[in-house]
Parts: C-alpha cells; structure tokens; sequence
C-alpha cells in the first residue's frame, strides 16, 4: 500500500506561522480526516500538497524516498490530487467534457471522436456506480452534488488515476441525500485502493467515514489517533483548545426592554418561517453550519433577497429593500468583504459615505461634511490610511473591515448585522473591532452577529440562537457556554 | 513609472497639440480655427459627455449614433407635417427620452448585458429612421429656414481683418450640456451612487443604493443626450438624413476611453471625456490641415486611441504589482 509522509513539514507566511512541525502518514485504501477550526492551517498543508507552494522546512516522503513538489502538475504525476471546495466546473459544456477538461480529448483522424469520449466518461462514472448520470448532458443541469461526484469520476479517466485523492470540505455545498451518495463513492475509491485525505470540520460525517483522525490547532498538528480511539468530545477539545478569552470586553446585562426589531414568521428560499426580538443594547449570536441560513438569515432582513413575513423596527414596518433599511435605522455588513461590500477602486470615503448621502448633503455632494464625517467615524473604528482619498484596495484586511464599520455606524444604527465580521483579519483590528462592537451594545444598538469562530460568538454575544436547516431552533444564554457545548448544540440533529 | 501613469497620456496629447501647432502656425492655433473645431466637436461633446453617465456604472450604450439619426428624424419629420418647431424639438427629445428609458428597462430590469441590448436597439432605431423617413434625407424648403437659422448664427466676439469671428451656438449648447452633465455625475449624491455602481454594484446595493432605478435613469440621460446631438447636427446641415448621427457612437466611446486614461484611478470624468473629445477634434482637424488622406486618418486616430489607452492601462498594471 502505498505511503505519504510528511516529516516536521513548516511554512510561514510573512509574520504569520502557518504550519509548525507538521508529521502526518497518508496511506491508501485510508480515509483520513483532517479537521481544525479556520485558520489552523488546513489549507496550507493541502496548498503544499497540491504543489502550490513549497514547505519552509521538512519533506515529504512518498513510499519512504524524498518527494519534492514544485508544481501542480507534478503533485498530479505523484499521485495526489485536490479537489477543492469551489465548483470548477464549465456549465455550458456536457458532463463527458467537463470530465476531459485536463488532458486531451479521444481523437480520431485528428478530429475529437465523440463517441469515444462519453464512452471513457462512462467507464468512469460506472466504476463508482453513477449511472444515473448522463455524460451528454450539459454540466449546468446537474445538481450540485452529481457535479461533485463527476470531478470525483473525472480522477479515473485516462492512465494517471491518482492514489491519494484529497478532498477540501466536499459536503459544504451538498444536501444530506447528495453527502449520502458522496460517501458511498468513497467507499467505493477506498475498496479499490485510493487513499483520501478528507478535510472537513463537519464532527457526523467524519466520525461516520474516517479510518483515522488527525487534528490540527494554531499550525501544529495536536492528535492523529484512529477513529475507534477517538470521541467527539475530545476532538472538539483538540480543536479549540485555546487560551481564555481575554480578547473580548466584559458584557454588562442587557435591561429587559421592548423589542427594537420584531420579526414573525420569516420565510424565504431558505428560511422556514423565523421569530426574532432584539432588544436595544443586546448581542444576539447566530450559530450553525454552512448552509443552515445564518448568513441568509441577515440578507433577508437587510431586504436583499425575496421574502415573506411580519417585520417591525422601532414600531414601524420595516420595508424589503436595502435602501428603506437602511434609511430605517438598519446597518449591515456582508461577508464577502470584496466581493459584496467595497468599492475597492474608489477613493474610502465614497465607501464610508454611500449610504448617508442623502443625510449629510441632501441632492448635492458637501465635500467638508463629508470629509468630516470620514474623520470621525474613522476615529470611532481606529481606522488606519494614508488619507481619505486613498482607494479601499491599497488598505490591509483589517482596515478593509474597519472601513465598513466605519460605514455602519456611521448613522448610529438601531439594528446592526454583522456576518463573519473577523473573517481574515489579524488579531490587534479583531480587538478593536470587539471592543466597538461592545460599545455600540451599550449605546443601545441592537447586534445580530453571525460567525463561524466559536470563541467570538460566545465571547460577544448575550444569547446564541442556533440556526438548523432554515429554522431557529433554540436560543442559548452565552454566559457559560463552552465551545464543545455549543458545538454540540449545532451539531445537534444533523447526519 | 508613477509619472508615465499619471501624465503620460496627458503629455501625448499635449504633444499632438504642438506639433499641429509647429506644423501649421498660420492656421492650426488660431481663435478662428479652434472654434470651427469646438463647432465640429460640439454633437461628438454632448454625446460623448452624456455617454460618460452610463460608463460611471461601468456600462456603455451602443444605441447613441442610430438614436442621434433618429431624433433629428422625428425633428424633420414633425416639420414637414406642420408640426411647430418647439413641437418638432419636444417630439425628438421624448423619442430620446423613451429610447434611454427602454436601454434602461432592458438592462436593469431584465437584466441583459448592455452590450446585447444596445446593439439590439441601435439597428431598432436606425430601422425606425428609415422607415419613418422613407429612407430619404429631408431638406430643403420642406425645414423652416429659422430652424437652420438657429445654428447659423452666433455672437461676434472678435475680428480677424475684416472676418467676424462667431461663437457657435452649438458650441454654447454643447457647453451647457457638458456643465450639467458635470454637475450631475460629480456634484450630486445621484452622480456619486452611479460611480458607486461602477465600482460595485452588488455592495452598492447591499450598501442602500436603488441600482435598477439607477440604471434605468442614466440611460434615459444617455438617450436624451443622444438625441440632443441629433437636434443640433439637423440644425447644423437644415436637414436631417437616417444615417447621418451614426460615426458619433464609437467617437464617443473613443473619446471616454481617451479620457479614462487620463485620470488617475482610470475612470471615466466629464472633464477628462472632454479633454478626449478635444483631441479628437483636434486630430481630424490638423491632418485635414496636413492634407493626410482620410483613410490615412482613420488609421492614425485608432492607433492613438490605442497608444494613449493601452500605455495607461500597461502603467497601470505595473504599478499594481509593485503592491
């Protein structure tokens, strides 16, 4: 069987150290789970083995003799192959080409000989028992699990079928049915000598496929035991054993007051029918796993997406658009910091003053009430820039996420959505941006936080409400919560 | 490198400039012959300005020429018929108006690229200039003279010998036009959330910013500019043909890419528009002067564009990845 070690493996990027000392054997016919909360250096190791970048110190030995990987393709002519969590896939083209997208497809008298390539893409599909997909059909019509098992089956076409296959949290995207069936076909690759290495923070579906586990924290791998020898409760300690957290500012008890937002009955493509009261000053945690609603849950109230139900901010209705949210009252940060909330080319006071146009210089643009209020929400967010003209692109991460602050606040806002709101940014602007986030509590703004880094959650929040499949389906006092309990709690019910 | 980027386009063009200047003192830079160009300049100015709306949002509007043929059009048309000419103005500004608002609608609303929906209705309007127009050009004595009038005069403001130097009139419109479109895009809060758009319409609108009705109003803007340029090249010639606004299109684009690569975060600015809608003019202008053949021109005005557009963008690039 064959054998991939990797010995005292160490990699840093700049200041930060991503990996220390990692030792960890791979074989095949193995599933091997990796988990580790974000950030603990589960996609540098899988970055090294996919041959994208290169360990500061250590080796990789595979079947004992050194392996060296300077690029992906030779990581693919060793064996190993990523699949990452992203779907790569090309929607307009049929199953059999998606399949074929990296080598070259069957020709014949130079010309591509169809026939021959759904042929080979069937061959594929059937040696993990897919034959209810169709190689003809367009990528596009698949669901998105059969499109995760076709890059599975696309590993078996041609000569180079890999022995290690390395799967990056393949289940974020899939439903309980179509994780069913991705099982199986691991089982299946396993049954004919693949090893997998499966990343993963999901506990169920780990417990429930992995041979061995192996738990990485801050870089450094803290336990690699077999599945029998290992037990939820330990794992989850493995993984967040952590210091205290004296990152976050103490809470002080909200006072019982009359809900600020009111909402009865929300429903949405995802969200099966939510009640929610946020009372001024208080923090309300949202936990649940990718795919459970908590980030939609935000979305909806904020009016982004299509919805249903009885919505009430400070005894008004609260309209299903962005801009009458806003302008009730309502302030939000998205999760995709470039994606959905910068204007990364713009000067960052167009940024921290789009949605407060209209209060600060009516139809016109007042340049000095506009540099003013930049300078001042700026100070509130311990913002640094070289200047207020400078574009959002050339600021770190951390003021990146400061800016939208800065924009949030901007109008103290009755009701703030928060989604991930740490995500990427380094510890000094995380405790800043705690510490405002106390603030505005006490000043009497309503926070509804949604994170998926536990400590944060339990260290800011009043309550957590725990999100399952659309639905809430039980609100926690945070005083006293631990990690394992919570985790448990979210964990709760699902495969 | 910072310097090439930031003024390197703006050195070139003073350059072109200078050398027509060099080449041809006794003509090229004088009062008499710069407000001939900012006459011949003045449809291309307002089309061009207006088109700088839609291009904040990083869109663009390929309808504008055919629109601009259209309008004069309907003007004519509406005079043959009887129609007074405030009237016949009205009509071709409305049929502006409503070919804006329908780019919008197509854009926003329905959601197509800007690209499809604008070719689409660039051949609906030059279609409908045919037909409405039989396919003729309309002139003559069927156009009340003061129509023409109009673009005909103009106020002495000097004297050269005994030649009175005139100020267009479609200078003045043109002038007037771009300052609005100025205070528009660069004033008002309107102007800032149409560059918010640009810069990213998803966080735009998760940030409050009402996209679709946005969109749907700056391309009515761009159509009734269109449409305007359209009035003044009918005034200009007294008569009105269903091709004749059509060159003014990709002008127009050239001449906000011209000026995009002027401004330091290379974004489209009513000033910088300008600046390229002046060296545009002056081009044709100083090569006509030169006697360089026409087709001779055509090549040398695209490869200036390309020149002055892709230096730009290559600085651009160098100096990101300095970062």
């Amino acid at each position: 069987m064959r054998l991939l070690s990797l010995v005292g493996v160490s990699k840093s990027y700049g200041a930060v150290q991503a990996l220390r000392g990692v030792s960890l054997d791979v074989r095949g016919a193995e599933v091997h789970a990796l988990m580790g909360e974000n950030g603990a250096g589960k996609s540098t190791l899988i970055r090294i083995l996919s041959g994208l970048e290169r360990p500061d110190s250590g080796q990789l030995l595979l079947d004992a003799a050194p392996l060296v990987l300077q690029s992906p393709q030779q990581a693919q002519a060793s064996g190993l192959r990523v699949l990452h969590q992203e779907l790569h896939v090309v929607p307009g083209l049929s199953v059999a080409e998606n399949m074929h997208l990296h080598r070259r497809f069957p020709r014949r008298l130079g010309l591509v000989d169809w026939r021959g390539l759904n042929a080979a893409a069937r061959v594929a599909l059937d040696r993990l028992g897919l034959d209810h997909i169709d190689p003809r059909l367009p990528m596009g019509r698949l669901p998105t699990g059969d499109r995760m098992l076709c890059r599975i089956a696309a590993t078996l076409v041609g000569a180079d079928v890999p022995w290690l296959l390395i799967l990056d949290e393949p289940t974020a995207a899939l439903t309980p049915p179509e994780s069913a069936r991705l099982f199986s076909v691991i089982a299946e690759m396993k049954t004919q000598g693949a090893g997998i290495l499966y990343v993963s923070h999901r506990m169920a579906e780990v417990m429930h496929l992995a041979d061995r586990i192996s738990v990485l924290r801050d870089g450094a791998l803290v336990s690699s035991r077999p599945r029998n020898e290992a037990s939820e409760q330990q794992l989850i300690e493995d993984m967040t054993g952590r210091p205290p957290r004296d990152l976050f500012p103490t809470r002080r008890k909200t006072v019982p007051a009359p809900p600020v937002l009111r909402v009865r009955g929300l429903r949405s493509s995802v969200l099966q029918g939510i009640d929610l009261d946020l009372v001024p000053g208080e923090v309300l945690g949202l936990a649940g796993l990718a795919g459970s609603g908590r980030g939609h849950l935000l979305r909806a109230l904020i009016g982004a997406v299509p919805r249903s139900g009885d919505f009430n901010l400070a005894g008004k209705p609260l309209p299903a658009s962005p801009q009458r949210a806003w302008a009730a009252g309502m302030a939000y940060i998205p999760r995709e910091r470039r994606a959905e909330g910068l204007m990364l080319r713009r000067p960052i006071t167009e940024t921290v003053t789009l949605p407060h146009l209209r209060a600060l210089g009516g139809w016109l643009i007042k340049r000095r009430a506009e540099r003013t209020f930049m300078a001042w929400t700026g100070a509130r967010v311990r913002l640094k820039a070289a200047g207020p003209h400078v574009p959002a692109a050339a600021l770190s991460g951390g003021n990146q996420q400061k800016l939208l602050f800065a924009r949030a606040i901007g109008a103290n806002p009755k009701v703030l959505l928060l989604d991930d709101p740490t995500r990427g940014v380094d510890v000094g602007a995380r405790a800043d941006l705690y510490q405002l986030i106390r603030d505005l509590a006490e000043a009497g703004t309503a926070v509804l936080l949604v994170s998926s880094d536990l400590p944060e959650l339990i260290g800011l929040s009043d309550r957590i409400a725990i999100v399952q499949g659309g639905r809430i389906t039980q609100v926690l006092d945070a005083d006293g919560l631990t990690e394992a309990s919570l985790l448990a709690q979210t964990y709760k019910g699902t495969p | 490198m910072t310097f090439l980027r930031r003024f390197g386009s703006l050195a070139g063009m003073a350059g072109i400039l200078i050398f027509f200047a060099a080449m041809r003192p006794e003509t090229f830079p004088t009062l008499g012959n710069w407000l001939n160009i900012s006459q011949q300049v003045s449809m291309l100015l307002v089309v061009a300005v207006t088109m700088t709306v839609v291009m904040a949002m990083g869109d663009f509007d390929l309808s504008v020429g055919a629109m601009a043929s259209l309008a004069g059009i309907v003007c004519a048309v509406a005079l043959v018929n009887g129609v007074a000419i405030p009237g016949a103005i009205a009509l071709a500004l409305v049929a502006g108006l409503f070919g804006g608002l329908l780019n919008g609608a197509l854009v926003s609303l329905a959601g197509l690229l800007p690209f499809v929906a604008t070719l689409a209705t660039m051949t609906i309007f030059s279609g409908l200039a045919f037909i409405l127009s039989g396919g003729r050009t309309i002139s003559g004595a069927d156009i009340p003279a003061a129509f023409g009038d109009f673009a005909r005069g103009g106020w002495v403001i000097a004297m050269d010998g005994d030649r009175a130097l005139r100020l267009p009139p479609l200078t003045l419109v043109a002038v007037a036009v771009t300052v609005l479109a100025w205070m528009v895009l660069e004033q008002t809060s309107y102007g800032r959330r149409l560059y918010a758009i640009g810069g990213n319409a998803e966080a735009a609108r998760l940030a409050g910013v009402p996209v679709a009705s946005l969109r749907l109003s700056a391309f009515a803007i761009t159509g009734l500019g269109a449409a305007v340029a359209g009035l003044m090249y009918a005034g200009r010639v007294a008569s009105a043909n269903p091709v004749q606004g059509d060159g003014l299109m990709l002008s127009a684009i050239a001449a906000v890419f011209l000026g995009q690569s002027l401004t330091e975060s290379g974004q489209p600015r009513v000033m910088a528009t300008v600046a390229g809608v002046v060296v545009l003019g002056a081009l044709d202008n100083g090569l006509t002067q030169m006697r360089v053949d026409s087709y001779v021109r055509e090549v040398l005005v695209g490869v200036i564009i390309l020149l002055a557009v892709g230096v730009s963008a290559l600085a651009r690039r160098a100096g990101r990845g300095h970062h």
